[in-house]
């Protein structure tokens, strides 16, 4: 069973960094071409207060796009894991949040968001899926050492 | 791991470092370009005080402040539903009304903001508001709202003038769309539209969409 595990976790290692890279770098590359639906997206979670929605709004694209190409190239993948990690705790809460105080926003994951019809509200999969890379960014930090990495 | 090498290591670490520069210059550069420029070209209606919007009888109140952006469909239905009230409410200059266009679904939204502004300062600000929408594409950014639309919207609602042709043309009030966009942020406004009377927010789920509550949400405010 161990032998087993040793053989399989460097690629399962990768495959959690091309997923877990992969959706954080297009989650990114879909906010940047428009920003101040980023901002807004991240306002109507209703969370932070109004300046720091707006910071992060323009700063999180930048920084998905940056933690989902050094894991989908295998470098510093163990911190790179952990931060992923962390982004999808701060999501699942700000989902789970949203979701108890009766908000109906979009998650504004994949661009997109701000306040939709309550009947087109999707937070148990966004966060089903969320806790699912969450779980790979874990994976990623005890197991940092895979296939195709530029990490040694 | 005796593979260790020198080299592979130099172009790990070059390539994290390369990565976090272009973070960086993004976040940078991003934070800069969303900020308000006091530089840029406003209409004389504008008020910086007023979160740049577009202010019709600055001398009354109540103050009501309406959000929209040109391409949002909830917004077009609030024009078709509640407009023909509010342009009373104008004329009869019951009320102080700042329009906001925010431009937050892109391109065409800014060239129809510019154009709105353009035809403010032809003093028909409320007929290209209401042609905007009644003129709105169905689905976003689709290449029908382009500068020769938007002159011949202006001519149809009586706007012939070449200053207004220049102006839409030129974009003159481009930059200043940045400038209502950041204010909007600030005031925290995350969807459009959104109806302020007095800083208050109207109730989504009943003022919006019901013309009775709508009027009522404003007699309440003191528009008699």
């Amino acid at each position: 069973m161990l032998n087993k595990f040793r053989t399989y976790q460097p690629w399962l290692t990768l495959l959690s960094r091309l997923i877990l890279g992969g959706v954080l770098f297009a989650a990114g590359a879909l906010k940047i071409g428009n920003l101040q639906k980023s901002a807004m997206a991240v306002r109507a979670y209703e969370m932070l207060p109004v300046e720091l929605a707006n910071f992060l709004g323009y700063a999180l694209p930048w920084i998905e796009i940056g933690i989902g190409l050094l894991l989908i190239v295998g470098a510093s993948v163990k911190i790179c894991g952990l931060l992923g990690a962390f982004t999808m705790l701060a999501f699942i809460i700000a989902i789970a949040q949203a979701w108890a105080r009766g908000l109906s926003i979009d998650c504004g994951c994949f661009g997109g968001g701000g306040t939709i019809d309550p009947e087109e509200t999707k937070y148990l999969s966004e966060i089903i899926r969320d806790i699912g890379l969450l779980a790979m960014g874990v994976f990623l930090y005890y197991f940092p050492k895979g296939k195709l990495s530029l990490d040694r | 791991m005796a593979t260790n090498s020198g080299a592979d290591k130099g172009t790990r670490n070059l390539v994290i470092v390369m990565v976090l520069f272009i973070v960086a210059v993004g976040v940078i550069f991003s934070l800069i370009s969303s900020r308000s420029n006091s530089t840029a070209a406003i209409p004389a209606a504008v008020s910086e005080a007023d979160g740049y919007g577009i202010v019709l009888n600055p001398e009354s109140t109540p103050k009501i402040d309406v959000y929209v952006d040109y391409q949002c469909p909830a917004c077009r239905s609030f024009e078709l539903i509640n407009g023909k009230y509010l342009n009373e409410v104008i004329e009869a200059k019951k009320a102080k009304v700042v329009f906001h266009p925010m431009t937050f679904i892109g391109p065409e939204s800014i060239l129809a903001a510019n154009a709105a502004a353009c035809s403010a300062d032809e003093n028909r600000f409320v007929a290209m508001n209401l042609a905007l929408f009644q003129n709105q594409p169905s689905g976003e950014n689709t290449g029908k709202w382009q500068n020769p639309f938007f002159i011949e919207l202006g001519k149809s609602i009586g706007i012939n003038s070449t200053t207004f042709e220049s102006c839409v043309n030129d974009g003159k009030y481009v930059d200043w769309t940045t400038n209502v966009a950041s204010a909007s942020a600030k005031a925290d406004v995350n969807s459009t539209p959104t109806v302020l009377i007095n800083g208050k927010p109207l109730d989504r789920n009943t003022q919006y969409g019901d013309p009775a509550n709508f009027k009522a949400a404003l007699e309440a405010a003191g528009v008699k």
